[in-house]
């Protein structure tokens, strides 16, 4: 049956879940969805990765979510969190080995403004890597990898659904292979402030100016090095230049904006208490985390590509809620 | 009170040693049995606070009163002074704005409600406490009055056009993710969306700087908080109530920067409040705060605080108020004090000393429970008049004119 309004790309948020889950284009979107996710698995795969599955609650889960706001559970009387991210968890596989994925549910109840960005989900997925003993560097070249021979894989083998969505395939295929480019942060900063964007030199590059960006792209692109005080305190200061952060994060060309942030960690455990105190935190609540991380923990790289995020992408969808079965956006009450 | 020997030691503070000895280190605090319905803070001599004994001393020839003439085309009085002002991003009547009463019981409940309405109605930017979500919860607590949600709606309930909300973190309180649950909340959007919104970092206090918050609970309501917070048994093992010991935090200048940073890079669509005691590098800290991007730094003089405190801190611990704005000196960027503050002589001389605007605590508390529903109303109208004639005495007709040339200090 075809679902006479849900034929066209349509930025309205589904009002039921038949309505959205009916559409051809949400199962078009979808079946793409199918398609990212196989491909991953198999460039897993092949580079031998573990995929461990991830956890949905704990004590604590990553603060380093601008502005959102984490989910209390009662856990036996005890206060555990929704995972806003696995960040502390990823640390903690490679006890087990070496490289490790997740195919994770996330949840954040974002500030409400971001229910019209077309790019925020309050619960969403990421494919979250961390690779012991990598280099900000070598887990770009992983991502890099990765994107690359997914979309080469959706490309080839979805075509239909690439068409129905009337997505043109030449803006995929075109950077497939070239090396992306990189930008530092204060590069980024520069050139915002050159287009008249007022960035602040010290924070998180702002999502009007992440779009700004990404529409100037004609390609995914790094940004790397953000400065100390827009992330959280697992990413790694560099020795060399302190006050920055070996980080980065991966921007998706044509408009739809940031893809993956990763980063070196930190992994010591006098640095980790220093950078909790600097990001806010108090070192009492994660009590776990610091044991075992003063027991010793191996040095890592990771990242943390967004599925829905991604699957817009390649999809070329207004909204990344379309990316999404089951979507809830920041403060709309939804199925 | 008499020992069995009947020694005595009359030039020593034999009271004070026999008290210790007699209910061991509940002494050190004033009487628990008081908490509830008394505010603390320091107790002043007379002649002893250095801003209380300066004198504001107009001139005789007066080139602003000149200008405002020409202005006017007719001779200025007391009416004509402007006391409306930008209190750390927010509009304000006149340079006043309700301090945080932390979470100290007296403040909770109807006071604490009465006080958001009147400061709602008046206009004025209100700080809302430390430790109020962790201790009495956010949206749903035992007393639905006593949530920090309730205070934040009865303000913005009454507010017009100008201030603003100002909601204080401390190092406990991150626990809570306090900032992130107003953030996001339907219920402060209003005063998200119209600017109105800001975020106090709790970096100390006026009353026990270098301690953190200090509350007396009943043993109930210390189960609750007892894995957030040192709960102390010190009014006896078996009493009603014990003490609970928030920690004041640790600060470096590099971990202060960052956490501003941080709030500029979490909540962009919030103002940034730095709160700090009267400690002896305050100048530095503040350079720190305002480099780093806050739009308003508070600085709680020794003598300021609603809440517990040990009497050896009350009395002997932190700078004064006057020392405090001495050594910051006057600045470009907006410097918020607060301590004894009631009426206008001692606001304006703090004004004059450098300071934008100043917090009203306990003065506001005793307002309320006077008069729910119009005692700071009124006392905030006695501190405007006040304000209006001090100023146009010294010939000056706004309150950033004020200066250092206004006060005379006895011995200078």
């Amino acid at each position: 049956m075809v679902n006479a309004y849900r034929t066209e790309l349509d930025t309205r948020p589904p009002t039921a879940p038949r309505e959205h889950l009916t559409s051809p284009v949400t199962r078009a979107v979808l079946r793409i969805q199918n398609g990212i996710l196989r491909a991953t698995r198999d460039f897993f795969a092949a580079r031998d990765f573990v995929e461990l599955l991830p956890p949905i609650i704990g004590p604590v889960t990553d603060p380093g979510t601008r502005g959102s706001k984490q989910v209390d559970v009662d856990f036996y009387g005890n206060r555990y969190k929704l995972m806003t991210s696995a960040i502390l968890y990823k640390q903690a596989s490679l006890l087990a080995f070496d490289r490790i994925f997740h195919v994770a549910p996330n949840v954040r109840l974002e500030p409400l403004e971001t229910a019209s960005t077309s790019r925020h989900l309050a619960e969403f997925h990421q494919i979250d890597v961390e690779i012991a003993g990598a280099s900000a560097q070598d887990v770009q070249d992983v991502l890099a990898g990765l994107i690359r021979h997914v979309v080469g894989h959706v490309v080839a083998e979805q075509s239909t659904e690439l068409e129905l969505l009337g997505r043109d395939t030449a803006a995929l295929t075109g950077f497939v292979d070239r090396p992306f480019g990189r930008m530092s942060h204060t590069n980024a900063v520069a050139a915002l402030r050159k287009l008249g964007h007022a960035q602040d030199p010290h924070a998180e590059i702002d999502w009007a100016a992440e779009q700004v960006l990404s529409h100037e792209a004609g390609a995914p692109f790094f940004i790397v090095d953000y400065p100390k005080g827009s992330r959280g305190f697992y990413d790694r200061e560099s020795r060399r230049e302190p006050g920055v952060l070996r980080n980065f994060d991966l921007i998706a060309p044509e408009g739809y904006g940031e893809l993956c942030s990763g980063s070196e960690r930190e992994f010591e455990y006098s640095r980790i208490v220093s950078r909790m105190r600097e990001t806010g935190e108090n070192p009492a609540k994660y009590g776990w985390y610091l044991r075992m991380v003063r027991e010793g923990i191996p040095a890592s790289a990771g990242f943390g590509l967004g599925l829905e995020r991604f699957t817009r992408y390649v999809a070329g969808l207004p909204a990344v809620w379309q990316a999404s079965a089951y979507p809830k956006l920041p403060g709309v009450v939804s199925p | 009170m008499s020992a069995a020997s009947g020694l005595r030691a009359r030039h020593f503070p034999e009271a004070a040693v026999r008290a210790r000895a007699r209910t061991g280190c509940a002494a050190v605090f004033p009487p628990d049995d008081g908490y509830g319905n008394t505010v603390f803070g320091a107790a002043t001599a007379a002649g002893a606070d250095l801003i209380d004994s300066a004198r504001l001393v107009p001139p005789v020839f007066t080139p602003r009163r000149l200008e405002r003439l020409v202005d006017l085309a007719r001779e200025p009085t007391h009416h004509d002074v402007v006391l409306d002002t930008v209190l750390g991003g927010f509009s304000s009547p006149l340079p006043v704005y309700l301090s945080a009463f932390g979470s100290t019981r007296v403040a909770t409940g109807d006071l604490g409600l009465a006080a958001s309405r009147q400061a709602g109605r008046l206009g004025i930017p209100m700080c809302v406490g430390e430790n109020i979500v962790p201790v009495n919860g956010y949206r749903a607590a035992a007393v639905p009055s006593m949530s920090l949600l309730g205070r934040i709606q009865a303000y913005a309930a009454e507010v017009g056009d100008g201030g603003g909300v100002v909601v204080q973190q401390s190092t406990e309180d991150a626990d809570a993710e306090v900032w992130n649950l107003v953030y996001s909340d339907p219920g402060a959007r209003s005063l998200l969306d119209s600017g109105r919104l800001a975020f106090e970092l709790k970096v100390g206090q006026g009353a026990k700087p270098g301690l953190g918050g200090m509350t007396v609970l009943d043993r109930a309501a210390a189960a609750r908080v007892a894995d957030q917070y040192t709960v102390d048994p010190l009014f006896g093992a078996d009493g009603p109530r014990v003490l609970r010991c928030g920690s004041p935090g640790t600060f470096t200048a590099e971990i202060l920067r960052h956490q501003v940073r941080l709030m500029r890079n979490n909540f962009p669509r919030a103002r940034r409040w730095v709160k700090l005691p009267p400690a002896r590098d305050v100048r530095q800290a503040c350079a720190v705060a305002w480099e780093a991007g806050a739009d308003a730094v508070t600085v709680d003089g020794a003598e300021a605080g609603t809440g517990w405190a040990p009497t050896g801190f009350l009395d002997h611990v932190g700078l004064p108020l006057a020392e405090c704005l001495s050594r910051i000196g006057r600045q470009p960027s907006c410097l918020l004090a607060s301590g004894r503050m009631w009426e206008g002589t001692r606001v304006a001389k703090c004004l004059a000393l450098g300071a934008t605007g100043v917090g009203l605590g306990r003065a506001a508390l005793l307002a309320v429970d006077e008069d729910g529903d119009d005692g700071l109303v009124r006392l905030v109208d006695c501190l405007a008049l006040e304000l209006r004639m001090i100023i146009s005495a010294l010939g000056k007709y706004t309150v950033d004119a004020l200066d250092a040339e206004d006060v005379w200090f006895p011995g200078a």
